[in-house]
């Protein structure tokens, strides 16, 4: 055999089995140990079940992206995991598939028809619910400087003077407004209303006194896996983010930190289907499977974030332990929601609209108070 | 006489030269032409095209273009007429039946705020008004917003074809409804802090840069050759190895458990519970910039201290200078085109930095640069960002200028 066509049988295996593969989805979510529940419970099984190859691809929130790549006619997403307020802007511009949702989805293993089974109607047309998560707060147990006594509200938060170190909040002004309000006492159930009437400077001072007191002070983070890493770090002393990256760090990482749930902002999680993306059809039947009773269930069995539909949460508690990992073992994972009753005791419900509504207002008035703190 | 002399062809030498000479000319452009093209069509071009962004609103003029025209003979004294209100009807109708109503929305909320939830309810309602009764009370019914007049004098701006209201933001200046032009309220004033905050790293970050490579470019050019070539590999190592690294490198040996923080406790110099703040501050800021950028400034200044010759000083001292004497007047002068060629590569790098500052800066690290990233990827308001991006780019041509005023861009030097 020649050089020549050694190379090129050479050639033809490796090209091979990329063509064996041709169908494929790529679904865009938020990284971290998020991310890894969706591949393990829903998009591996879809993987072996249909063939079609699933690329999960991280990022960190926000339209831009997607947006640049329809501008420029180069769409390489096809489902991406976004923000109530997201789909609600990004279904205003174009960007995403309109769901005829009856017909689009299928009905739960309970019978029900897709739109009674989801806990909560659509903000939009072009959103398919995905979790119900939660934005609270955590602390490192070990830390020396909490003498015995142990936060418990969402006061304790915004009071460093009785429980003195640096604090970590999210980069965006989302959870950090309706977190100051609440510690202000304003009650948690009616949050938005007060956002209406000067809210939006109250919460800022609030977060200002906190921010600058010598005892407290600030940092930002930006992606899931952040809070967590900063409390085992000790760069923080108390961090918000989300039930389901402290639930992992505590679960399986043994982390020795542990979540306060008064005052938390339950929110919900939306996947959206681009408009015009390289597999538009392919991605509908794997979005299908993804929100459809078992592989919602299938998600919580990796993260403590609650399934979107009922359906869901009959197949989990028929089942339960649920949750399982290497580290942990088998876990009850309903109490761990953020759902369970213990843990809705005082709770915002997060309200896109507000945000869809007043984005440029409460990003100007948000990015200002940083840069100037 | 000198007309007269001929090639050995008979043509005249002076024309035979000329041509030859063209043709030089011409193979070398054509070397250069592929690369010339690059750079125009995937750098200028595409720079120039979003730079055009920052003025240009046309889409938007489109979506609305009768609406604007009728809107130019209104005065905005009192509320709009019915012609205004019937054709601005009309043509949402048509953006709602083809999906762009969208877009409007999100523009004209950049204009004012409210703007989004004002179009997507009124765009829901559209099919209930009734075509034959006064629009205007139809509007005002589904929206109480559509009352105030100062939305309408937004559509009415908010359609203009080309404006620079952005370059007012970026300076965090406004242009209220009757024309004049005002600061933003104090509280949302943040582009003059960061501009002046940018300036102040870039200035900070190039003269620790001076401070910290002089006395190393000096040792460099002096040293024996396979000293100075190991000492050089040690400048250049951190040179090759990618940006991110370095910033999470510093951010681990920084942060409050961090490296440096645990040997100086390990020490005794610091006590456990006071560790030093040295991240998401200006002085993380500091360290990792300058860290970063130290290359930058190292290999100019060396490349001018290699060509001084050591005779010079040895003849200043042998006629009585003292060495600081003799350095301040006979080499420190020398190295003038290393300290400014450094200095201009130094200060034009930082004053577009991000990353570093944003990841060990904290919030004290935003920087203009983060202020125009976050205008690209989180608000989408890309008019805003290239209007700053802009204003970076003129202020990097300045500095370019009067470099090349003072010293020359001849004189610079890279290695």
């Amino acid at each position: 055999m020649s050089r020549l066509t050694k190379l090129i049988s050479l050639a033809a295996l490796l090209v091979a089995p990329s063509m064996a593969t041709a169908a494929e989805v790529n679904v865009v979510s938020w990284g971290g140990a998020y991310t890894e529940s969706q591949k393990l419970g829903y998009g591996d099984p879809y993987q072996e079940m249909s063939g079609v190859q699933v690329n999960w691809i991280d990022y960190s929130g926000g339209l831009s992206e997607i947006k640049a790549q329809v501008e420029s006619g180069a769409i390489t997403w096809d489902i991406i995991d976004v923000y109530a307020r997201d789909t609600i802007i990004g279904c205003d511009e174009g960007l995403f598939v309109e769901f005829d949702f009856d017909n689009d989805f299928p009905a739960g293993v309970n019978g029900m028809k897709a739109s009674d089974d989801f806990f909560a109607p659509m903000p939009s047309d072009c959103a398919v619910g995905n979790i119900l998560y939660s934005w609270n707060y955590a602390y490192n147990t070990d830390n020396v400087n909490f003498d015995g006594s142990y936060p418990d509200s969402m006061e304790d938060f915004f009071n460093p003077d009785k429980y003195p170190g640096v604090r970590s909040i999210y980069s965006s002004a989302m959870s950090n407004l309706e977190f100051a309000l609440v510690a202000d006492g304003v009650p948690a159930s009616d949050v938005y209303d007060y956002m209406e009437d000067n809210g939006i400077d109250r919460a800022l001072d609030k977060l200002t006194d906190l921010c600058t007191n010598p005892n407290g002070g600030c940092i930002f983070w930006s992606a899931g896996a952040q809070p967590p890493e900063q409390l085992v770090s000790g760069e923080a002393i108390m961090a918000t983010g989300w039930n389901g990256r402290h639930f992992n760090a505590i679960v399986n990482e043994g982390s020795p930190m542990k979540m306060v749930w008064d005052g938390q902002i339950l929110d919900y999680e939306y996947f959206v289907l681009v408009k015009g993306g390289p597999n538009q059809e392919e991605a509908m039947k794997a979005l299908q499977y993804f929100t459809s009773s078992e592989g919602l269930a299938g998600s919580a069995k990796h993260i403590a974030y609650a399934p979107f539909r009922i359906s869901s949460l009959d197949v989990i508690m028929a089942d339960e332990p649920w949750f399982y990992s290497e580290q942990a073992g088998a876990v009850e994972i309903m109490p761990h929601m953020p759902t369970a009753p213990a843990n809705t005791e005082n709770y915002v419900l997060m309200n896109p609209e507000w945000y869809a509504d007043n984005n440029t207002e409460i990003n100007d008035a948000w990015e200002a108070w940083k840069a100037n703190l | 006489m000198t007309a007269e002399i001929r090639t050995s062809d008979g043509e005249l030498l002076s024309v035979k030269l000329k041509k030859v000479e063209r043709r030089r000319r011409t193979t070398a452009f054509l070397l250069a032409a592929p690369l010339l093209f690059f750079i125009v069509f995937a750098y200028v071009i595409p720079i120039f095209q979003m730079l055009g962004r920052s003025i240009d609103n046309a889409e938007m003029n489109s979506f609305l273009t009768e609406t604007h025209e009728v809107m130019q003979t209104w005065d905005g004294s009192e509320m709009p007429g019915e012609d205004v209100t019937s054709t601005f009807y009309y043509e949402l109708k048509t953006a709602v039946e083809n999906k762009y109503h969208g877009k409007i929305a999100t523009r004209l909320n950049y204009e004012k705020g409210g703007f989004t939830s004002l179009i997507k309810k009124t765009s829901r309602k559209l099919k209930n008004f009734d075509e034959n009764a006064n629009f205007l009370d139809q509007f005002i019914d589904v929206h109480k917003k559509w009352g105030d007049i100062e939305y309408w004098l937004a559509l009415k701006r908010g359609t203009d074809a080309y404006h620079f209201r952005k370059y007012l933001t970026t300076f965090d200046y406004e242009q209220k409804f009757d024309g004049s032009i005002e600061r933003i309220p104090e509280k949302l004033r943040i582009n003059v802090t960061l501009w002046l905050r940018t300036i102040f790293v870039a200035v900070g970050v190039t003269f620790c840069c001076f401070i910290l490579a002089y006395p190393i470019s000096h040792l460099l050019s002096v040293l024996p050759t396979r000293y100075s070539n190991l000492l050089m590999i040690c400048v250049l190592l951190p040179f090759w190895t990618s940006l991110l690294v370095r910033t999470s490198s510093w951010m681990v040996l920084l942060q409050k458990q961090g490296v440096l923080n645990d040997t100086l406790v390990s020490l005794g110099f610091v006590a456990d519970e006071s560790r030093l703040e040295l991240m998401y501050n200006m002085t993380g800021t500091f360290i990792a910039m300058t860290q970063i950028l130290l290359p930058f400034m190292v290999l100019p200044l060396y490349s001018v201290m290699k060509t001084i010759s050591p005779s010079l000083m040895r003849a200043a001292t042998s006629m009585g200078a003292t060495p600081f004497h003799a350095f301040r007047k006979i080499y420190f002068p020398l190295t003038y085109a290393g300290i400014s060629a450094g200095s201009i590569l130094v200060f034009v790098l930082a004053i577009g930095y991000y990353i570093t500052p944003a990841l060990v800066g904290g919030a004290k690290g935003i920087l203009i640069s983060n202020r125009i990233a976050y205008h690209m990827q989180q608000s989408l308001d890309w008019s805003l960002a290239t209007a700053m991006a802009t204003v970076l780019l003129i202020a990097v041509l300045v500095v370019y200028w009067l470099y090349n005023k003072i010293v020359g861009i001849d004189n610079m030097r890279l290695g």
